[in-house]
């Protein structure tokens, strides 16, 4: 229902903003392969991504049915649909087109959560957002 | 018919301290110093400031300005920029101004001025302390919201030949100082001073950190450290910090007005060497907008914070005398690297609007085609250049203090989220850098590495095996205010555009 509301907004925002929205197969599904939900871990670590029904490529690139990742660390915040993903030390961009990096985070709890850019590092439509992925790091 | 021209002026009066001394130890040496200073420093800064040279004497000269700001501006200028170009100097030789500024009625004649208003500028100016800057209440009350820096009063001070006391303040340029001249906290910044804690030398090179009681710890400052000193970061450690500090030596004392946006008057902290090259564009450069160059003296400062960890260890590092853009380059200045096929970028947006969403790989290519263009070797800044030069000798979270304030940076968090539409229309900060933090972040010469673990400490720009990445400063419009510090960094891939960066261009001088 959420994704179909979107869709229907979508004209809208189209007509105020310069930028227009990519869509994204209704099937495509992005998630992270590691660490999972829980994990207790030590010192830094390689966060893997995973992504099907869709390819990973550099940003910039505009071929259909492609984008690259964005790494979310301990956002609480909702996802502004339309404009491009905010660069700062809580959201990482990974714009070469990297399906994993080494995350290095202070101890204590942390939450993961991957969001698929467009080439212009704009969430695709519907979005493409992974389940947040809980972690402990000591 | 009356012939007298009388008007109301600020008066800055100056004098050297000790002038027969300093004469009477090398008459020939010291004159020259003092005419060259007149011609480098006093003269072209007074112009600067909208100000008229009225009368120079060997010992000091006399100058009025229509605008009582800019007197106290050209004023503190004038003092930091002696407190920097003595430091090279052994103490002896040293030139120490102390300086008055008075409002006030004058008689005005072709080669001099006379009057009440310049007597009391004259006992003001005898009143000060070497190095620093004495001003009447008449002056105080029209610059005390207009410049950002404390004034300390000193209340109602009786002078020869005036029958009415004069309501006396001295201009502290630095929240720290502030904190000194009122609590007595002297004892500790002479200790940290003795100490060989040279990056205090740097503060004052750099401008505003200056205090009357410093000058001398200043000089003693650059002197290698006694043996068995502590070491400048342990000894700084020891104040606790308050909870907004930035760094633990300078924070402890917020200030709202902590620096006052002077004109980037500061010259390199030397005399001998030839006056810094002309940083005036060829007539080739006119025809390709080049940017409008500021020179940034050298010095020595405390890179890094403990704000996040890639901003540690804090560490000390030496820059050269460069040169660095006012304003972030334009989408017009780009323009012209895209007309002549030599940057593959092609921007959007207002013409006077700083140029977003490069890459370093397209930042590369304007530096690249600039240099060519100009034939000046124009580059990226370097990390450490990039710190020294938004700090403009603060130790603060921002070159204006450690609060955020309004109209002073525009990010998400200043109150003013929005992509900016022209360069310069904020507040310079020390050096006279416009739009350094927030507006467009601006991409660095160095490798990105995660914190300053085995970081160069001569002004160099990091390199490191895999560079994929490059680092970024200033932080955003998009960006919170924790990312807009000056020791904040970010980094992104070189190769990929995002719509918040930007560039500054450097060039060695």
């Amino acid at each position: 229902m959420v994704t179909r509301r979107m869709m229907l907004a979508s004209p809208l925002i189209l007509s105020t903003s310069a930028l227009g929205k990519t869509t994204a197969p209704q099937d495509a599904y992005l998630y992270i392969i590691w660490p999972t939900d829980g994990t207790h871990i030590k010192g830094a670590f390689w966060c893997r991504f995973g992504l099907r029904g869709m390819g990973v490529t550099h940003a910039g690139d505009k071929t259909p049915n492609t984008g690259h990742h964005h790494l979310l660390i301990d956002i609480d915040e909702p996802l502004e649909p339309d404009v491009p993903i905010p660069s700062d030390k809580k959201h990482l961009h990974f714009g070469t087109g990297q399906t994993e990096a080494r995350i290095d985070l202070p101890p204590g709890p942390h939450t993961l959560q991957l969001v698929l850019g467009d080439a212009d590092h704009i969430p695709f439509d519907p979005p493409l957002v992974s389940k947040k992925v809980r972690i402990i790091v000591s | 018919m009356e012939d007298i021209t009388r008007r109301l002026a600020a008066i800055v009066m100056a004098d050297i301290v000790g002038y027969s001394r300093l004469m009477g130890a090398d008459e020939r040496g010291t004159h020259q110093r003092v005419q060259r200073l007149l011609r480098e420093l006093i003269e072209p800064t007074i112009t600067e400031h909208r100000g008229r040279l009225v009368k120079q004497r060997g010992d000091g000269f006399l100058s009025m300005f229509d605008s009582p700001v800019e007197a106290v501006r050209c004023a503190i200028v004038i003092q930091q920029s002696m407190v920097s170009r003595n430091l090279d100097l052994p103490n002896e030789q040293a030139i120490r101004f102390r300086i008055g500024v008075n409002l006030g009625d004058v008689i005005v004649e072709a080669d001099d001025i006379y009057g009440e208003g310049v007597n009391v500028a004259a006992r003001l100016e005898q009143l000060a302390e070497p190095g620093n800057i004495y001003i009447s209440g008449g002056i105080y009350e029209q610059v005390r919201y207009k410049l950002v820096c404390g004034f300390q009063s000193l209340g109602d001070r009786r002078v020869k030949n005036i029958s009415d006391p004069v309501p006396t303040y001295r201009v502290l340029p630095d929240p720290a100082s502030v904190n000194n001249a009122t609590t007595g906290r002297k004892k500790f910044w002479y200790g940290l001073a003795a100490a060989g804690v040279t990056s205090f030398g740097v503060a004052f090179a750099t401008g505003s950190f200056w205090h009357p009681g410093w000058v001398n710890s200043a000089i003693t400052a650059v002197a290698p450290p006694p043996s068995g000193a502590p070491v400048p970061l342990a000894a700084a450690d020891k104040p606790v910090p308050p909870p907004d500090g930035d760094r633990p030596a300078a924070a402890g004392h917020v200030l709202e007005a902590a620096v006052i946006p002077v004109r980037p008057q500061i010259e390199p902290p030397r005399i001998a060497p030839p006056p810094v090259a002309p940083v005036a564009p060829s007539p080739t450069a006119a025809t390709i907008g080049e940017p409008d160059m500021l020179p940034i003296p050298g010095g020595h400062f405390l890179m890094g914070s403990n704000g996040d960890m890639s901003e540690q260890p804090i560490h000390g590092v030496t820059v050269r005398p460069f040169l660095l853009a006012k304003y972030p380059i334009t989408v017009r200045q780009w323009q012209d690297c895209t007309r002549a096929k030599a940057c593959v970028y092609q921007p959007s947006g207002n013409d006077d609007a700083p140029v977003t969403n490069v890459s370093w790989d397209d930042a590369h290519q304007f530096v690249t085609w600039l240099s060519e263009a100009t034939h000046r070797s124009y580059r990226l800044p370097t990390e450490a250049e990039w710190e020294y030069a938004a700090r403009g000798g603060t130790e603060t979270r921002y070159w204006w203090g450690n609060v955020m304030k309004p109209g002073f940076a525009v990010c998400k968090g200043c109150g003013n989220a929005v992509t900016p539409m022209k360069v310069g229309t904020g507040l310079p900060n020390p050096f006279g850098l416009y739009d350094i933090s927030g507006g467009v972040a601006e991409w660095m010469e160095d490798c990105w590495v995660k914190d300053y673990s085995g970081a160069p400490a001569d002004g160099s720009a990091r390199r490191s095996a895999t560079c994929g990445e490059h680092v970024l400063r200033g932080g955003s419009w998009n960006n919170g205010q924790d990312d807009i510090r000056s020791a904040s960094r970010d980094y992104y891939n070189a190769s990929v555009r995002y719509p918040t960066h930007g560039i500054r261009v450097a060039r060695s001088s």
